[in-house]
């Protein structure tokens, strides 16, 4: 018992930066109702920049954060307007393809620039583990879920205090409804990507920083946490995104000390498949896919 | 022959059926990242049929297919009731399932005094009937088209037949499709069935070639880029596809001098490509101009 409810609370502290991944992915998706393939790869992009202020500058923790928001932004707004402003609206499928196309470029940039398997990153926090009862909690694991929950009620305010934040909701409901109250479509997709790889970076910076060591591989790993997370959660919801990165990180912690490491993304990628058959709207998108359905009969 | 010219031509012609499933499920309208598991399938599947049970090379392949063909119909019965990215992330989930059960999955015997079969993440050595058989590699290269030939006369075949025009009604819209009185998701399930066995024979044929798969060559990366195959060369006709791979596979390979930078060039063409024509090169309404000019210039010959 004690084990698994360790497990839980592992899995809870590194769900959380799932959980600030999917946050990003669903509101591009949200928005859009697209997929961007390269929100992972764009904002290892930005780390490999906060890398180099890091290495190049001996620069300590905040300006390398600086630096890795700034560059995860750039890169998100390089692939707003090449594979998403670009290509009209109808063409979901060509805009994810681009999208695809563009990871591609941006990890061979980096690779270019940064030929070693791995680079160092600065540690988010001291190897220290804080002892509660029978319990052990990493330092750095808390700092990341206390930035997570931080992030996750500033942008709860920004979605629901704001005006920005009313007009981006405005457009993920319903984009013609919100083009004719005169909404520029345009400017707050491009705000909503900008805000999403802003999180992003945060999000590169915490993860990264509690393995103190970067490789372009990141990419590729953040784009597909962030992808089933959202999934799990249902796809458009914050709530949802939250959730469903806490429920990958319990899951992946409890089958790692149940079953071994090499079941840990097996058992991951079975729950969503289950999920995806038996509840495709997860654990929080099912009414909006009961409602689509329901829309969808009565045709 | 040039030897060399000869690999990257046996490549092109494999890849180009898992570009050619992942295209048959997108005239359906259905995005699929998860065409290489059927590919993995029928590799390990026919692989195990020659090197382990002593069986030949074309009952092997046929095995292959049929086995890729089946799980593709499994996977496809429950997951067509979904709908767009749901199902688009469902077969990813499938597909990296596959790669991670052959990862673990282990079952080797002993032949000639040598354990052979799948070993877990450490692949399935010596599937050598190829080579055994003394078939060189023009020869197998020759079998190789030979087969995709027959796969673009069957893709052809189904553009002018009815099953054609359903399955392209199904990509458009289908609500109106349903409304006609047709089943859709079972023409669906059909479609991915078929998408299963085409993606299994390119999988038969890889694995003989190379004589060794491991379960990574099968991850995401191969799926997506048989996907935006389809997309760059044109959904337009199965010609599409196969010049979305000779794209990429002959254009990497021809500029070389590059190398290093070969996807910073490629990738960026490819997001421009795609701003300019969002079907591809060879989209619907180019390969009907085509036909048009081709009819016409017929009737003047004449």
């Amino acid at each position: 018992m004690v084990d698994f409810i360790q497990n839980c609370l592992d899995g809870v502290m590194v769900g959380s930066s799932y959980a600030l991944l999917a946050i990003g992915f669903t509101l591009i998706f949200g928005v859009m109702r697209r997929l961007n393939l390269s929100y992972g790869p764009s904002i290892m992009l930005g780390a490999f920049v906060g890398t180099l202020v890091y290495l190049e500058f001996q620069m300590g923790g905040f300006a390398v954060a600086v630096a890795t928001v700034i560059g995860a932004v750039l890169a998100g707004i390089y692939v707003e307007r090449l594979c998403f402003w670009a290509i009209r609206q109808g063409a979901a499928v060509a805009s994810m393809v681009s999208s695809f196309a563009i990871w591609m470029q941006l990890e061979e940039i980096v690779t270019v620039f940064f030929p070693e398997r791995t680079y160092p990153f600065p540690p988010l926090a001291d190897r220290t583990a804080i002892e509660i009862g029978p319990f052990f909690l990493k330092l750095e694991n808390l700092i990341m879920f206390a930035c997570a929950a931080g992030l996750t009620v500033l942008l709860q305010v920004l979605l629901y205090r704001t005006r920005f934040g009313l007009a981006l909701r405005a457009v993920s409901e319903n984009p013609r409804a919100a083009r004719f109250m005169g909404i520029n479509i345009g400017r707050v997709t491009f705000w909503a990507f900008a805000l999403a790889s802003a999180l992003g970076g945060v999000a590169a910076y915490l993860i990264i920083g509690t393995d103190a060591q970067i490789t372009p591989l990141f990419g590729l790993w953040a784009t597909f946490k962030g992808l089933i997370a959202m999934m799990l959660g249902g796809m458009g919801s914050i709530p949802g995104a939250i959730l469903g990165g806490l429920l990958l990180g319990v899951v992946e912690a409890q089958s790692t000390w149940y079953l071994g490491t090499e079941y840990r993304d097996l058992a991951a990628y079975a729950l969503l498949f289950l999920f995806l058959v038996f509840r495709p709207g997860g654990l929080m998108g099912q009414v909006a896919a009961e409602r689509e359905r329901a829309a969808l009969r009565r045709v | 022959m040039d030897p060399y010219l000869v690999s990257v031509l046996s490549n092109i012609g494999m890849i180009s059926f898992i570009a050619l499933s992942a295209y048959l499920l997108l005239l359906t309208g259905e995005i699929s990242f998860g065409q290489q598991a059927y590919f993995a399938i029928s590799a390990y599947g026919s692989g195990i049929a020659t090197a382990m049970w002593g069986w030949p090379f074309w009952a092997g392949l046929l095995w292959g297919a049929t086995l890729a063909g089946l799980a593709a119909t499994l996977v496809a019965i429950p997951t067509l009731r979904l709908r767009g990215l749901y199902f688009s992330i469902a077969t990813l989930a499938f597909a990296e399932m596959v790669r991670l059960v052959f990862e673990i999955f282990t079952y080797q015997v002993e032949i000639d005094g040598e354990l052979v079969g799948p070993d877990g993440s450490d692949g399935f050595r010596d599937i050598r009937y190829i080579y055994d058989s003394n078939v060189t590699a023009f020869e197998y290269m020759l079998v190789i088209y030979g087969l995709l030939a027959l796969v673009l006369i069957g893709f052809f075949v189904l553009e002018r037949a009815r099953l054609g025009s359903v399955f392209r009604m199904i990509g458009e819209d289908p609500m109106l499709t349903e409304m006609q009185g047709l089943n859709a998701t079972a023409y669906k399930v059909l479609a991915a069935a078929m998408a299963g066995v085409i993606a299994g024979i390119g999988g038969g044929l890889y694995a003989h070639l190379t004589t060794y798969v491991e379960p990574k060559i099968f991850n995401v990366m191969l799926g997506v880029h048989s996907l935006a195959y389809g997309l760059i060369g044109g959904l337009g006709t199965a010609l599409g596809p196969l010049l979305g791979v000779g794209i990429d596979i002959g254009f990497l390979e021809s500029i070389r001098a590059i190398s290093g930078y070969r996807m910073i060039v490629f990738g960026g063409l490819v997001a421009v490509l795609l701003i300019i024509r969002p079907r591809g090169i060879l989209d619907e309404a180019t390969v009907h101009w085509l036909r048009r000019r081709w009819r016409r210039w017929i009737h003047a010959q004449d």
